[in-house]
């Protein structure tokens, strides 16, 4: 085994996807401090201008660039994974807890009978080896958890975990024919996009967040709009989850997704546990509420107490100003 | 058929938890639910049952003896058996060696179908399922909002994948981890908790489980749990001020991006 530090990188719209900079940027950091390589690998088609983004963050980045690895399968990208980890021997692997890693991950880690963890947010680089730390009980408790490093590790992170660095210089890339394999018990039917092409959820800098004092579907289009200007996303609770207003892709909370953007603004929400345990992480949250006593207040930097139908317009058209200044 | 489901039981939202002062371990308040994900799984497995001929679902947990009372709740539900795989004074923090033992167990009691929930709301890991997967070489589908299991030994399968959905034909056995929106876990009936009150659980020793995955002692953990500590606080909020929304809307964007810097 090196001591080498390999990003796994996603790809959205044929370009590295933030949450893989982020990762490219704490790689960086531990390459350094194991005076080894950052290797990173990207599988898919059509990626020559994404690995060349790629190339600007780490040493080696190895891509398989076939037709056969359009579309994702944790067979055949886990065959092409593994075929690269075997010939390459990093000490650690670094990818993203998404939809994706969390379902090629663990089936490479039993595979490689490689240490595992699982929706980290952050690292400690201090002393010996790497510690990793993982909130547990939707954010109640944060672990610090030690990954023997005898063998390769695995480790998965949220998105907006870590800052991304400047741009380098540009490293190799190493085109790799991996062959990839499918399983034969399973055969794709159909696929379709549900989301548009707005940012992820987990990886927005911006979310303005929906909940029942909303009163209705027709009334997101504010927030809609204020998330489209920010260059956001709009998110919801699960009662508006519940009431059909928004899909499920919406929302935050345990029971959804849990994001940590550097503004999160919440609207209309009473601030239930399981809500704040998807969002806490949140750099600066502003909770918008008629009612003082809301629990949201008690998890917020700054609050507004007055009717959020009244506040809603003028707060876009002061948000537009801002990012007409810019 | 038989539906093998892979349970978790976790401490509630609600529960309170303390960390010891040497921060090495945490103390728990007596409050235990079914992995909400794992209840999508549960339902799944009785929808299964009712309509196919001749289904049995068989429910299993890694846990301490506690985990009982949520093993009765599948039960109530309409689960047929249940079997406790006691993690006392074992390994647990490590998910290669809980994957090993399940896997072990799944291969020592048979079946076509395993499912679980996509992950668990206290570790939220959603390591275990393609983990148990790995080791049995099963196919599997992670994220699952729609299942049709037909007699031929098919299953066709609605799952998320990143940006979208996927409809896949997959071959038994297989295994299936569920996401929201699979379906609407019922509510026990009270005949279901009568029964459930009467089935016996059986409580299994790992180290009479065969696991040819590699080992499973507490000395193989890769994973060291190094401290606990909680969460950096958040100072008080600072409620802004204004003779009208229009201002108030105004210098809360003043404050985010005077003060905040996030604008």
């Amino acid at each position: 085994m090196t001591r080498d530090v390999l990003v796994f990188i996603e790809c959205r719209d044929s370009m590295p996807r933030k949450a893989s900079l982020e990762l490219l940027s704490v790689g960086r950091d531990m390459a350094s401090k194991f005076s080894s390589t950052l290797l990173a690998v990207m599988l898919g088609s059509g990626l020559k201008e994404a690995a060349d983004v790629v190339s600007r963050y780490a040493d080696k980045t190895i891509l398989v660039d076939n037709g056969s690895f359009a579309d994702y399968g944790w067979d055949i990208y886990g065959s092409a994974l593994e075929e690269i980890l075997r010939k390459y021997e990093p000490m650690i692997v670094l990818g993203t807890s998404s939809v994706t890693g969390k379902d090629l991950f663990p089936r490479m880690a039993a595979r490689l009978q490689a240490a595992m963890v699982s929706d980290a947010v952050g690292v400690d680089l201090g002393g010996e080896g790497v510690k990793i730390k993982k909130p547990l009980f939707g954010g109640k408790v944060i672990s610090w958890l030690a990954p023997s490093s005898d063998s390769t590790v695995i480790v998965t992170f949220r998105p907006n975990s870590f800052a991304v660095a400047d741009a380098g210089q540009r490293g190799d890339i190493i085109e790799e024919g991996a062959a990839g394999t499918r399983n034969p018990a399973m055969k794709t039917l159909s696929s379709e996009k549900t989301g548009s092409v707005k940012v992820d959820l987990q990886e927005a800098d911006f979310i303005i967040c929906g909940g029942r004092g909303m009163k209705s579907a027709e009334h997101f289009a504010v927030l809609d709009e204020i998330a489209d200007l920010m260059g956001g996303r709009t998110g919801a609770s699960r009662t508006v989850i519940d009431s059909k207003w928004r899909e499920y892709d919406d929302q935050i909370g345990k029971s959804g997704k849990t994001v940590s953007p550097k503004l999160y603004i919440g609207c209309g929400l009473s601030g239930a546990l399981h809500h704040i345990m998807g969002m806490d992480t949140s750099r600066v949250i502003v909770a918008i509420n008629k009612d003082p006593n809301a629990p949201i207040f008690q998890y917020a930097d700054y609050g507004i107490v007055d009717d959020l139908f009244a506040v809603l317009p003028p707060l876009r058209d002061q948000l537009k100003k801002t990012r007409e200044e810019m | 058929m038989k539906v093998l489901v892979f349970m978790k039981q976790v401490a509630d939202t609600e529960a309170r938890i303390i960390i010891s002062s040497d921060q090495k371990t945490l103390e728990i308040e007596n409050k235990y639910v079914v992995n909400f994900f794992d209840e999508f799984a549960v339902e799944e497995a009785i929808r299964i049952k009712e309509s196919l001929k001749d289904v049995e679902i068989a429910v299993c947990t890694f846990a301490p003896r506690r985990a009982v009372e949520a093993l009765r709740t599948t039960i109530a539900m309409g689960a047929d058996r249940a079997f406790l795989i006691d993690s006392t004074n074992r390994e647990t923090d490590d998910p290669l060696i809980v994957s090993r033992i399940l896997a072990g167990f799944a291969r020592k009691e048979g079946f076509d179908i395993i499912l679980c929930g996509r992950q668990a709301m206290d570790d939220e890991s959603a390591n275990v399922g393609p983990m148990v997967a790995e080791f049995l070489s099963l196919p599997h589908v992670s994220h699952v909002v729609r299942l049709s299991v037909t007699d031929a030994g098919t299953a066709e399968v609605v799952s998320e994948i990143e940006g979208g959905r996927r409809v896949s034909e997959v071959s038994l056995p297989a295994l299936f981890t569920a996401q929201k929106g699979l379906n609407e876990p019922r509510v026990p009936l009270i005949t279901g908790v009568m029964k459930a009150m009467k089935t016996e659980i059986a409580i299994v020793d790992p180290a009479a489980i065969e696991t040819p995955f590699g080992p499973i002692d507490s000395e193989a953990s890769k994973i060291t749990v190094l401290s606990y500590e909680l969460p950096a606080s958040r100072p008080a909020v600072r409620i802004i001020d204004g003779a009208s929304p229009e201002e108030k809307a105004q210098n809360l964007v003043k404050a985010l991006k005077d003060e905040a810097k996030v604008l």
